[in-house]
């Protein structure tokens, strides 16, 4: 059996890597002492996939929106009954999770690895879908969908998206509406069960006490394709490069105002290093403007116009990219103008590198902080690796940062013609 | 038992004036971390005052006397964390403070990482900035502010908010029945002046747990200990300390209350989808051989996907995305909860009190049984997995007066009988139906 090793001694942390005749990548990352054995799943397909061109197909499918997290909810039902049930004989926690660019299968526990480890390998590989059941789970994913409806910190996420984007999917709602998911059957499942379900598409990652021996084996054993397959195109349409609005509100029932807002981003053509470069420079900048020891924040905060609920991420896909702050604000909008022109006099006046240098350690400290958690790791991991990349390039990502680069990021990622706002107001 | 892993245990490293230490050694995480619980009661008079203590203390402390500078001095120690808030355990009032940060063995030598982090967390209880003998005055007004926003916008997560308001209502009239956070309409009387004294009686008087968790070196701990000594006056100060009667505890006649009627309370809101939460009185104090029972009772109940609710709300009937049950343990509380369409209300209810005549009939399968067994254990032992969590099993062990280790917990558990549920589930009691719901339903 051909593992390969790599370690990290700077962290203490090792990666034990195997690769399938199918295709399919398998990692797993020890972690000595710890109680809990997380196992993931995971494949390159999401709520953004809805048009492509299946291998060996000319034409274009198109399918309705909330079909892959649709899929997610169908594949825990199998021919004997939900695998659900054995999971739980076995006492561990099965989960499953679709974002916009992936599906992600996994379970959590502290016995019996391999057993619930194959259970994991077989259900994803061999879906029981009935029309019937099919039915039967409209009604279930129509209260989540009005669980999010409800949901404002939900509401004021897409309807940014919707801010940013004219036409790329990423601003549909990941479970779809009741609407588009009542369009959905049987037959168009299995469709995209078997384009995108393929080990090629996939990957595995284990976190937890375990030797990678017995772990890999288990792969070879269990992963029933054997052949590697060509590649899925997925479609997109093209989309403006500048904003779709630069300011959206909703009503719903809130005591105060919650917003979020942010930059759209560009990120075509970078390579998945690359984008790993970019994410953490735009988070220390974000850090450097904004954080909690920016003069901005500050400000922000003594006039009470930001409190604890204030918050920054950027996110980072092939063909989408954003930074994302908000938080509860009486006036979002005046928050707005302050945070704008406080960015404008960064562009006249420059960075200061002292922040810099403070904050790069600090968001160093925080990187290393995740590895005190299997499903952080987990997650991390997943959300990197179709990227082109795994979290340990993060280690190197931090080595190369510099005050230039951040600079370079600076001027690129905040242009405030790329701003907008979305405000979910009380109704 | 060999096979086991080691346990994540605690020791009581001190006591005095009132203060317990205790460390939690262990050095597979990354980080370390230390927590200081400060005890009282859950009363009207003190609760929005306690609330509004630690926001001020944030603000700022003699040697960073603003925010901002407490900020900067975190990310100088690799992006250590610091937080502090109210929680109740119970009808107990915790202010709690919590600093997390990168162990030294991580970063560059010679940077005594838990001393800096211990001086940091010490420096913000014990010396705030201060004007005029009391709290700055534009700390406290700018924190009333964001008190009162805090409390205001419960209602933004309806599904947490529908839990809490339920249990709320279930304890109208008692002490656990107060939201953590106080109340809008009690902050007008409060200044820097009266929220000062509080935050002395809370210094000089209120019991105090420090939790160490991590590889800290005894040199070190042993150095926080010595200044730990000096945070009470120097006169002997009234203390109290955690054995105290006069603090809450499940030790009081709070426990058992028998309903006579079942109450409904409605809430309305512009929302789409509708949330039924079910507050019950357990009968059950944590402290007696019986709570193993009803947490074995929780979990067959609404504990998981092999439970009664999800797989009976949810997997047959299509009703609702989540439907769960939840234990209050130290205040003998169960709570039920589902978000679902407004016009199946009747339905939901339905099935829900059919899952409970269920249990209480002795109708457990041997699936349901041996699940529920089986994912306490993996939840209990996964809780070793996480610092905080760690933390805050003791911190419970100790409120409840119970004294149970992780494998304990395990142990007690797996001997319960389905009889001994059965018997469990004789004693809880329905009191309260709360229905979150539009503002259009009749």
């Amino acid at each position: 059996m051909d593992i390969k090793t790599v370690k990290y001694d700077k962290i203490g942390e090792t990666l034990y890597i195997y690769e399938h005749k199918s295709g399919l990548k398998a990692f797993l990352i020890p972690k000595k002492g710890y109680s809990k054995k997380y196992a993931t799943f995971a494949t390159h397909y999401g709520s953004i996939n809805n048009e492509f061109i299946v291998p060996g197909e000319e034409n274009v499918t198109r399918v309705p929106d909330g079909i892959a997290h649709f899929l997610e909810h169908k594949l825990f039902e199998q021919k004997d009954g939900s695998v659900m049930d054995k999971f739980s004989k076995l006492g561990s926690n099965p989960n499953a999770y679709t974002s916009f660019s992936q599906t992600v299968y996994l379970f959590s526990c502290t016995d019996k690895f391999d057993e619930n480890f194959q259970l994991l390998l077989n259900y994803v590989q061999n879906p029981y879908i009935t029309e019937e059941s099919v039915e039967k789970e409209k009604g279930i994913i129509g209260q989540e969908i009005r669980m999010y409806e409800d949901d404002p910190n939900w509401r004021s996420f897409f309807n940014l998206l919707g801010a940013f984007y004219k036409s790329h999917p990423v601003k549909i709602d990941i479970a779809g509406t009741i609407e588009s998911i009542s369009q959905i059957n049987r037959e168009i499942l299995y469709k995209c069960y078997n384009t995108f379900y393929h080990p090629s598409n996939m990957v595995i990652c284990v976190v937890g006490d375990l030797e990678p021996e017995s772990v890999f084996e288990q792969v070879e054993k269990y992963i029933e394709h054997s052949e590697s397959r060509d590649e899925i195109k997925r479609l997109f349409p093209d989309e403006i490069s500048s904003l779709n609005k630069d300011y959206v509100e909703q009503s719903l029932a809130v005591s105060t105002p919650l917003f979020q807002m942010g930059f759209k981003d560009d990120p075509k053509g970078l390579s998945g290093f690359e984008t790993l470069e970019r994410e953490v420079a735009v988070k220390i900048l974000l850090e450097m403007i904004m954080g909690k020891s920016s003069a901005l924040y500050n400000e922000l905060y003594s006039q009470g116009l930001i409190n604890n609920t204030f918050d920054f991420d950027y996110t980072i896909e092939e063909n989408y990219a954003f930074s994302m702050f908000g938080g509860e604000s009486p006036d979002p909008v005046k928050v707005r103008d302050i945070i704008s022109s406080k960015i404008e006099e960064f562009h006249k006046t420059g960075l200061n590198r002292e922040d810099y240098e403070r904050i790069r350690k600090a968001v160093n400290g925080k990187f290393l902080r995740r590895f005190n958690s299997v499903e952080n790791i987990s997650h991390l991991f997943v959300s990197v690796y179709f990227r082109g990349v795994n979290i340990f390039d993060y280690l190197d990502v931090y080595d190369k940062m510099n005050f230039e680069y951040i600079n370079e990021i600076f001027s690129k990622h905040f242009n405030l013609s790329n701003l907008a706002l979305s405000v979910v107001k009380p109704a | 038992m060999s096979n086991l892993l080691q346990e994540e245990t605690v020791s009581k490293i001190a006591s005095f004036d009132g203060i317990d230490v205790y460390t939690i050694k262990t050095d597979k995480f990354k980080t370390s971390s230390i927590n200081v619980f400060f005890h009282t009661n859950l009363d009207r008079q003190r609760v929005t005052k306690n609330a509004l203590i630690p926001a001020v203390l944030r603000r700022g402390c003699r040697r960073f006397p603003t925010f901002q500078e407490i900020a900067l001095h975190l990310e100088e120690l690799y992006g250590a964390t610091f937080d502090c808030g109210v929680t109740k355990m119970g009808e107990r009032h915790i202010i709690q403070f919590y600093i997390e940060f990168v162990s030294e063995v991580f970063t560059e030598e010679g940077s005594k990482q838990f001393d800096k982090a211990f001086d940091l967390i010490y420096g913000i209880i014990t010396q705030p900035v201060l004007e005029k003998g009391a709290f700055k005055d534009e700390y406290v007004k700018q924190e009333k502010e964001n008190l009162k926003r805090l409390i205001e916008s419960r209602v933004n997560d309806k599904m947490q908010y529908a839990v809490e308001k339920c249990l709320e209502e279930t304890c109208k009239d008692e002490p656990y029945g107060i939201y953590d956070y106080g109340f809008v309409s009690d902050l007008r009387d409060i200044n820097a002046q009266n929220l000062y004294e509080q935050y002395i009686a809370m210094l000089e008087t209120y019991p105090v747990q420090v939790y160490i968790a991590g590889s800290a070196s005894d040199d070190s701990v042993e150095k926080a200990v010595e200044k730990l000594k000096s945070l009470r006056p120097k006169t002997g100060g009234d203390f109290g300390d955690l054995s105290d009667k006069k603090l809450s505890g499940p030790s009081q006649d709070s426990f058992n209350k028998s309903v006579t009627e079942v109450r409904n309370v409605v809430e309305r809101f512009s929302v789409n989808q509708g949330k039924l939460s079910l507050g019950f009185r357990t009968n059950t104090r944590p402290d007696s051989k019986d709570y193993y029972a009803l947490l074995v009772y929780n979990g067959i109940l609404g504990g998981g996907v092999h439970s009664k609710l999800f797989q009976n709300v949810r997997e047959k009937a299509s009703l609702a995305y989540y439907a769960f049950s939840r234990l209050e343990k130290f205040k003998g509380l169960m709570v039920v909860s589902s978000g679902i369409e407004i016009g199946n209300k009747d339905k939901a209810l339905e099935i829900i009190l059919q899952q409970i005549a269920e249990i209480k009939a002795g109708n457990i399968t041997d699936y349901e049984f041996e699940s529920t067994l089986k994912t306490i254990e993996t939840n209990v032992k996964s809780l070793r997995d996480n610092q905080l969590q760690i933390v805050t099993h003791y911190l419970g062990q100790s409120i409840a007066n119970t004294n149970d280790t992780f494998d304990d917990l395990i142990r007690k558990t797996s001997q319960v009988t389905k009889q001994e549920v059965v018997d469990v589930a004789q004693k809880i009691q329905l009191d309260t139906i709360y229905f979150l719901t539009s503002k259009e339903q009749a």
